[in-house]
């Protein structure tokens, strides 16, 4: 199994940068020559392809209410940013399941299948009930026709897409959590299950659970970790790190350990996320895939 | 005073020809010799171009050729104009995304969300074109099964919560369809104005909600009289509740160098439609006012090109070529200008345009037809006296 890397820009962090609004009125010495058309999308961007240069595999895009949505994001970067999955992060409240499907299906229809979806809520058993027959219906209506469901939260009659719609796979489903349920849940919907970085032991205990019950489900559900991520050249730099925290040579192994006990998605994000990104894409996921290999030839 | 023209991007395909239906520009046909976006290489294989990348061009056409922007039409075989309009927002520069889409599809609150995301995107180009009045089976494929008049009180609930949250301040909803509570736009989204809203819909559900919110009424072409009548009462109607219309059309354009190419290119079209596309020749159906309008107009079946002529430079046939609505303009390129002169003498204060193939047609109109207008006394006339 490959170990899949991801950047996640967030849409709230670092607000000042690239946003228009928040250049200064007065006291700026320089002569600024800044339109309003260069603006905070910019920036997105400049992240995405600062992922998409270092060889990260794709990128998700947090949900968060007081900034730019993700799915805007994901969509406006997308033709601009090569390569990259692109994950929003987004509830099953934002509106109808099949208008979500047809949105998939165009987003993949333009980017060459590189939408991924990862689903977020408050986990209480309403949006966990909402969020399970969200992707039951967008499911059902990209893979069958005529589909038709009487649910609690959606109700279709005759749905499902046609050619040229129906040509494109349905994107990855992304849940997390680090409860049984929520555990149970990816078991019967996801995908790949992210989740909280945590000590290997515990990480280990998470991914048996997730195995069993998945198996129990006649399912296969790949397992990922999100973390933030702190690595500098040298131990002695890293001063009360968060997340996986290290030199680079120390992170770089800590992210095999990973891979070792199963993780197949790794999902990083540190700031200012520009700068970052490149550090981590450049100094230390080449370190992982070589450390991965050495452990491959060494067993 | 100026008027507002938008071209439209198909959404679901394109033809090279209006005299030819086949859907050679896209995937809504199989990947053959002669297809774009989807094309073949020289070694036969798929090219990687895909039909975002066509929509482009179209979309760079229109504001290289003087359109403000494009109608993005929303069915369920089309591709998406949510997520059309951010993936092509970097590349235009002044090109207005006008959106279609139905209240019911997305929650109110999350919809101002991303629409003030779209227009910190594209520096304020969204526009919508809100539809209501659909209906008919289609609603419940798209898992929608809200009565006719009941989709327009839904409507105006989630116009109300789209400004409500967009005031920068808290708001409360108490209504039949959405309750919200304390929801508002973070001040770096309400910082954005709200889109100009584009309305559709003929009955007094819909003028009910169009007064209240919308800036523009859009109609299909109609015959020129009846549409007068009908603009004429939407703006009285919506007077009296209080709200100030402007009216739009929406209609395509066979422009040519003469009256006699426009009419042959119809004819030739006309012919290539089969025998069974003419039998079929039927309005779907719907509850829709506006769409039993327009099957009012059509013949029981087509059998000559020339029978559909209902009046000068108007064709009554435009939906055997291509889908939409059956009513068009034909004519040379002064023609041309002088109807849509003279329907902005009877009340138009917009347009969306369309001509097939989208790209080319964009040039042509954009450089033959719009330069033509207010040549006409009488329009300039009024347009003179609007401005002052």
């Amino acid at each position: 199994m490959t170990l899949r890397f991801y950047w996640r820009l967030d849409p709230a962090a670092e607000p000042a940068r690239g946003e228009a609004s928040a250049r200064p009125a007065t006291g700026f010495v320089p002569r600024d020559v800044r339109t309003a058309s260069l603006n905070r999308y910019d920036y997105y961007v400049q992240v995405a392809r600062a992922a998409a240069t270092t060889a990260f595999d794709g990128l998700f895009v947090a949900y968060r209410p007081e900034s730019d949505d993700s799915q805007i994001v994901a969509a406006a970067i997308a033709r601009t940013a090569p390569r990259l999955l692109l994950v929003p992060e987004f509830p099953a409240t934002v509106g109808s399941a099949v208008y979500a499907a047809k949105e998939a299906v165009s987003f993949q229809r333009a980017t060459h299948n590189r939408l991924g979806w990862a689903l977020t809520g408050d986990g209480g058993e309403e949006d966990a009930a909402r969020t399970a027959e969200f992707l039951h219906v967008a499911r059902g209506v990209h893979g069958t026709r005529p589909f038709d469901h009487d649910g609690e939260y959606f109700s279709v009659k005759g749905g499902g897409f046609q050619a040229p719609l129906a040509n494109v796979p349905f994107p990855p489903v992304y849940l997390s959590g680090d409860d049984e349920e929520a555990l149970e849940r990816s078991a019967r919907l996801a995908d790949v299950h992210l989740l909280p970085h945590a000590p290997l032991d515990a990480l280990r205990g998470r991914a048996e659970t997730l195995d069993r019950l998945a198996l129990a489900a006649g399912r296969t559900v790949e397992l990922g970790v999100i973390a933030t991520i702190t690595a500098r050249e040298t131990a002695e730099e890293v001063a009360a790190g968060q997340g996986i925290a290290g030199s680079y040579d120390a992170v770089a192994n800590r992210l095999a350990d990973l891979h070792a006990i199963g993780v197949g998605h790794v999902v990083l994000s540190a700031t200012p996320s520009l700068e970052e990104a490149y550090r981590i894409g450049q100094f230390v996921l080449p370190r992982v895939r070589a450390r991965i290999a050495d452990l491959r030839a060494a067993a | 005073m100026s008027i507002d023209f938008y071209w439209r991007l198909p959404t679901h395909g394109c033809h090279a020809s209006i005299r030819r239906g086949s859907y050679d520009r896209g995937d809504w046909s199989p990947l053959q010799p002669g297809n774009v976006a989807p094309g073949l290489t020289a070694q036969g294989e798929d090219d990687g171009y895909r039909y975002i990348d066509h929509l482009a061009e179209i979309a760079k056409a229109a504001e290289l050729s003087g359109f403000i922007g494009g109608l993005i039409p929303s069915f369920p075989n089309t591709d998406d104009p949510w997520v059309i309009s951010p993936l092509l927002a970097r590349e235009t520069k002044t090109f207005r995304f006008m959106i279609a889409f139905q209240p019911g599809f997305l929650d109110p609150v999350h919809a101002a969300r991303i629409s003030a995301s779209l227009q910190r995107a594209t520096g304020g180009r969204t526009v919508f074109n809100v539809i209501t009045g659909g209906g008919g089976p289609s609603q419940l494929w798209w898992g929608d099964d809200f009565a006719h008049d009941d989709r327009y009180g839904r409507t105006t609930e989630f116009l109300d919560i789209f400004r409500g949250v967009w005031a920068g301040k808290p708001f409360d909803y108490d209504g039949r369809f959405y309750q919200v509570e304390g929801e508002q736009l973070s001040d770096l989204l309400s910082r954005e104005e709200v889109p100009e809203i584009w309305f559709s819909g003929s009955s007094e559900a819909a003028l009910q909600s169009a007064a209240k919110h919308a800036d523009y009424y859009l109609s299909w072409l109609e015959p020129y009289d009846q549409l007068t009548d009908k603009f004429a009462r939407v703006k009285e109607r919506t007077a009296q509740l209080g709200g100030e219309q402007k009216c739009a059309i929406r209609v395509d354009l066979v422009a040519r160098p003469t009256e006699e190419e426009a009419w042959r290119d119809i004819r030739i079209g006309f012919e290539n439609v089969s025998d069974a596309t003419r039998a079929q020749w039927r309005g779907q159906p719907t509850d829709s006012v506006g769409a039993a309008r327009q099957s009012a107009l059509k013949p029981t079946e087509a059998k000559r090109w020339d029978d559909l002529i209902v009046g000068k430079n108007l064709w009554g046939g435009f939906n055997l070529l291509r889908g939409g609505p059956a009513l068009g303009i034909v004519g040379s390129y002064e023609q041309c200008a002088e109807q849509l002169d003279e329907l902005i003498q009877r009340g138009a204060d917009a347009f969306i345009l369309a001509g097939t193939p989208h790209l080319e047609e964009a040039w042509r109109i954009g450089e033959e037809v719009l330069p033509l207008l207010g040549r006409t006394a009488a329009t300039t006339q009024n347009l003179l006296e609007a401005a002052e």
